[in-house]
């Protein structure tokens, strides 16, 4: 995405090159995405169109169908950035005020605990298998 | 058209997240994570100017609209670190599938001995799915959608605030198994927890939120009735 040789004024031409590119990029991950929507809505699949749009990405970027260089900035960008998007999702949960008054501890006490449940058991065993697999293949 | 009302709602939330940012560079701790911080100080302002629940809507929808790209774009981590994820299919395979049925056992056994009723324990097992499929799953399990995105979004926030501590103080410091603790059980939110962390582990993570999602939507609708 660098401006052309001999062009005098570099910095503003790259900024430039460099938001463009962003830009065009953000509009092709858009476009991933609509097609895993439509694929799965064709295909009946219970998964996410999202899902498929990071599959349909991977399989592009594996093939060397679109080169790493494509993509690079706008995902870098987004992914730094991917908690913001659930902000405004977590905020709407204002409207379950009375659900959560009525049952909350009980509700609360069993969301922590499965989650911490969750989380040991998948880290612990996925670290351990990882570990005995790594000792048979040097 | 966007009214003054979705202007600020937008200016609010953006604000609160650049906020939290600054925040959690500075103080770093479960209270400061950029999700939980600025959602409580948006709620905060939001309900103090009186901005309704149905007034933010369209302001919600504008800010989610970047979100598919984003999770389309988790690909190039998840190629970048292929070599990784490919050596260790089997662990993170079963990592996953042993994670996701302990979690949701969990959440049904638990709910039922805490006297919940029926419709909370079918929303409430689907927890750990990806919003967008746990809706569509909800029904299958005769649970309730709005209930089910509520714990999915309330198990999103409390895994991506206690897992990395949790996993400290049990010893899981492998970054894959990390990633992909965090990804089975918190989803999206875990998987933006475990981008702060490392690339791999964001890349982990990424790919246990997809697989948690078709898994529990194979085992839930025949597991759930036989947990009750």
């Amino acid at each position: 995405m660098a401006a052309g040789p001999g062009i005098g004024f570099a910095f503003p031409f790259e900024t430039m090159n460099a938001l463009i590119a962003i830009v065009v990029q953000v509009a092709a991950l858009l476009a991933i995405n609509q097609a895993g929507y439509t694929a799965a809505a064709a295909l009946r699949l219970p998964v996410p169109g999202n899902l498929l749009g990071m599959l349909f990405l991977l399989a592009l970027l594996a093939t060397g169908l679109v080169p790493l260089r494509w993509m690079e900035s706008s995902s870098s960008v987004l992914i730094r950035h991917l908690a913001f998007f659930f902000i405004p999702i977590t905020v709407g949960l204002r409207g379950f005020a009375e659900l959560f008054v009525d049952n909350g501890p009980a509700i609360l006490v069993t969301l922590i605990v499965s989650a911490s449940v969750g989380i040991c058991v998948a880290g612990l065993s996925s670290q351990r298998l990882a570990a005995r697999q790594a000792r048979r293949t040097p | 058209m966007m009214t003054w009302v979705t202007g600020f709602s937008i200016a609010v939330t953006l604000g609160a997240y650049v906020l939290s940012r600054a925040v959690a560079r500075r103080h770093p701790s479960p209270l400061t994570t950029p999700v939980f911080f600025s959602t409580v100080l948006t709620i905060l302002v939001l309900s103090s100017s009186g901005v309704g629940v149905a007034d933010y809507e369209p302001a919600q929808r504008i800010m989610v609209f970047l979100l598919g790209p984003a999770t389309v774009s988790l690909a190039v981590p998840l190629y970048k670190s292929r070599r990784t994820l490919l050596t260790n299919t089997l662990p993170a395979l079963a990592g996953l599938a042993i994670g996701s049925l302990a979690t949701l056992s969990a959440a049904v056994l638990l709910a039922r001995l805490l006297g919940l009723p029926s419709v909370i324990r079918a929303s409430i097992s689907i927890k750990s799915v990806t919003a967008p499929i746990a809706i569509e799953l909800a029904p299958i399990i005769d649970g309730s959608p709005t209930l089910t995105a509520a714990f999915v979004i309330a198990t999103g926030m409390i895994g991506a605030m206690l897992g990395p501590w949790l996993m400290n103080a049990t010893g899981i410091h492998d970054p894959l198994a990390r990633g992909l603790a965090l990804g089975t059980v918190s989803h999206g939110q875990g998987t933006a927890q475990a981008v702060v962390e490392g690339e791999l582990q964001g890349a982990a993570a990424g790919i246990a939120m997809g697989l948690t999602a078709v898994f529990t939507s194979v085992v839930a609708p025949v597991l759930v009735p036989l947990l009750g």
